[in-house]
């Protein structure tokens, strides 16, 4: 006697193995490992039960004694195979307009600076039974994995999911002049292979992010869904009024195979999203200008504002990690440079697609009308790369670097 | 044996007996202790190889360890225990429709019995109820003579006991505690059919056991390889728990007695 118990449990006459285990083990996962439950029971013999299941769950049976009518024992929790990690109680997440955003559970639920592979897919905040194996993550830190942005891109992108069945108003699509559908045609095909790209390239790191920075996952999952949907209505365009699809050239596939083989998550956010995803941009909001008709710029127009986020997530990912490791400029400029040395013979932009961005702005085939279509395309160029810089500078870069970056940036755009 | 290797035996009554004695033998080979192990399938053949010097060391159940000793006359060496080894205690569970309120009240009854070589259901609980003046040649004896030779690691006729009880073809039967609690704590137990009558005195379960011939440096070594394994060590605590055990002990005797007097009036030797 005199062992002060923290906790008290009136286990009536519930049997050991019929209910009075229901109460005793639930409070004490609720305790620290030193810390002592008493428990009252009208059951006969239970000191015995308790007797050998302490001994099997490594706790310490203080005390059993007899008292008027019921069994007193204290049990005083072990610290084997007590679960790690700080017991979250009275969490509570606000709620705005009666919303609640992943944004404010990040808010409640911060990353933690590393993760441990161990934990498995517990879930962050759960405590985490010791003994469970290792997994195979290899992004187990914050700062090179997950930017502070992520929940709230991720509850952007939930906002502004859209339907490429329903939302489209396919009908009112025209057959054009040949030339005109044939160009479309080949844009749809260049725009569809490299939303493919986009599709692969993320997700091949999705299961390498360890769950503690699941805003990630998530974030990552609404892209692929994004992306799906591009590959999707770009290529009912493409058929949609009696065309067909183009030629994909070896160049775009090159290009494009280079980014499919990066193994550094950081290296693929900075050459998918900030340089590729980012000229895309350009790119589609060149096609909207120029677009044929309504449909077509609707369609360009939904796939931009998607892309606007890849690319913003792909900056937070960057900048953030620059924060915090100014050696990776050195790092980045590298695979920048490596990626160019494989493209090397790879010169300029495919042919079709570029004759193809020409006659979109033509919309025929009159010398003076391909004369501006020429133009126009070769004004892309420039908008791109002093975008690119832009963007460059914005993720921390000097002039000069980024002026190197962007002039070594695929030809393919992606 | 001029071969520096500790060679172990023991029994593979689960496939989890392998990665258990490869995750101590690569802890005793970091120990820099040179250590193998060989399987058996039965303690039988194991006490035998043990006694043939074939082995140096055996794993043993408390049967197989009675017996070692019974057969060196007391002089084989007993090297350590498990904590979970010392203080096993048997129960008898008895139906609540059965009408059965105390030990006489078996008179006339089913009482389900786990193997023939399992010490916790049958051997002990059996010996501990004549003690208690039970005279077993009343009660009907219902015997689940499963995986022979395993001494009753594996528990498998523990669970077909339960069985018999839950579905009424034994009034009542006798288990081991760590079953019947583990069996409880899994929500196994229909509480509103069976319940328990009695528990038996403690006695203590598994031992190292080895001749007196082990060379000094081989004791010295096991002992060394054995006590240096620490549950705060995360690869150590992985094979400790798989093993069941939080902590190897040093081997005492007298949790034994019971089972030697039970041998003796049951003419098991
Ligand atoms: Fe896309
Ligand atoms: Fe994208």
């Amino acid at each position: 006697m005199g062992r002060l118990a923290t906790v008290a449990i009136d286990g009536g006459d519930l049997p050991f193995g019929g209910g009075l285990l229901a109460l005793v083990r639930p409070a004490l996962n609720g305790m620290e490992p030193g810390g002592v439950l008493a428990v009252h029971s009208r059951t006969p013999a239970i000191a015995d039960e308790f007797f050998t299941w302490c001994k099997l769950e490594h706790h310490e049976l203080l005390e059993s004694s007899a008292q008027t009518g019921f069994t007193r024992l204290l049990i005083q929790k072990g610290s084997l195979g007590a679960p790690r990690g700080i017991m979250e109680i009275n969490q509570d997440l606000p709620t705005r307009a009666g919303r609640l955003d992943a944004a404010t559970v990040l808010e409640a639920v911060p990353f933690p600076a590393k993760a441990d592979p161990g934990t498995g897919f517990a879930p962050r905040g759960a405590r985490v039974e010791p003994g469970g194996p290792a997994y195979p993550f290899a992004l187990n830190d914050r700062d090179r994995t997950a930017p502070p942005d992520v929940a709230a891109l991720y509850d952007q992108a939930v906002s502004a999911q859209w339907n490429g069945d329903t939302d489209i108003a396919w009908d009112r699509i025209k057959p054009l002049s040949p030339p005109l559908q044939q160009a479309l045609g080949q844009i749809m095909t260049f725009l569809a292979e490299n939303e493919l790209s986009a599709l692969y390239v993320p997700s091949r790191f999705i299961a390498r992010v360890h769950p503690a920075y699941v805003e990630v996952g998530m974030f990552l999952s609404t892209q692929l869904a994004d992306e799906a949907r591009h590959i999707d209505v770009f290529l009912k365009r493409a058929r949609k009024g009696g065309g067909g699809l183009g030629i994909s050239h070896a160049t775009t596939s090159a290009s494009l195979h280079s980014l499919l083989m990066l193994e550094d998550f950081t290296e693929a956010a900075f050459l998918l999203s900030v340089l590729g995803e980012g000229t895309f941009l350009d790119l589609l909001r060149y096609i909207e200008v120029n677009a044929p008709d309504e449909v077509t710029a609707d369609i360009v127009r939904r796939a931009r504002a998607d892309e606007t986020r890849h690319v913003h997530f792909g900056m937070s990912h960057v900048k953030h990690a620059l924060q915090q490791d100014p050696a990776l400029y050195g790092r980045l400029e590298a695979a920048v440079r490596r990626r160019s040395a494989t493209l090397a013979g790879v010169n300029g932009v495919p042919a079709a697609v570029q004759d193809a961005l020409t006659i979109l702005v033509a919309r025929g085939i009159d010398p003076p009308s391909v004369r501006r279509g020429h133009e126009t395309y070769r004004e892309l160029l420039n908008v791109m790369h002093e975008n690119r810089i832009k963007r460059l500078a914005s993720a921390g870069f000097s002039h000069d670097q980024a002026q190197t970056l962007s002039d070594l940036h695929t030809p393919n755009f992606m | 044996m001029a071969d520096e290797n500790i060679l172990l035996g023991a029994v593979a009554y689960d496939a989890k007996v392998v990665p258990i004695w490869e995750g101590i033998r690569e802890h005793f080979r970091k120990q820099s202790v040179p250590m193998d192990f060989c399987l058996f399938s039965n303690y039988e053949r194991q006490v035998e190889s043990l006694l043939a010097g074939h082995i140096d060391i055996a794993w043993n159940t408390p049967l197989a360890h009675v017996r070692v000793q019974k057969r060196t006359e007391g002089k084989s060496l007993s090297l350590g225990m498990r904590d979970s080894d010392r203080d096993f205690r048997s129960r008898v569970i008895v139906r609540k429709d059965a009408g059965i309120k105390s030990l006489k009240d078996l008179a006339g009854k089913t009482l389900a019995v786990g193997s023939r070589d399992s010490t916790q259901a049958r051997i002990l609980p059996l010996h501990f109820l004549g003690q208690q003046g039970i005279d077993l040649s009343t009660v009907r004896l219902l015997p689940f003579d499963t995986d022979v030779g395993k001494h009753g690691d594996t528990g498998t006729s523990e669970l077909d006991v339960l069985k018999a009880l839950h579905e009424g073809r034994a009034q009542a039967g006798t288990v081991g505690d760590l079953i019947w609690v583990l069996e409880q704590a899994a929500g196994r137990i229909d509480t509103g059919k069976l319940e328990v009558l009695w528990t038996t005195p403690g006695f203590d379960h598994c031992m190292f056991d080895a001749l007196p011939t082990l060379s000094a440096s081989k004791l010295e070594l096991f002992k060394k390889g054995l006590f240096a394994m620490k549950w705060e060590i995360p690869e150590h605590r992985r094979i400790l728990e798989l093993e069941g055990l939080k902590q190897w002990m040093p081997p005492r005797q007298e949790g034994y007695a019971s089972l030697r007097a039970a041998l003796d009036d049951q003419k098991g030797w």
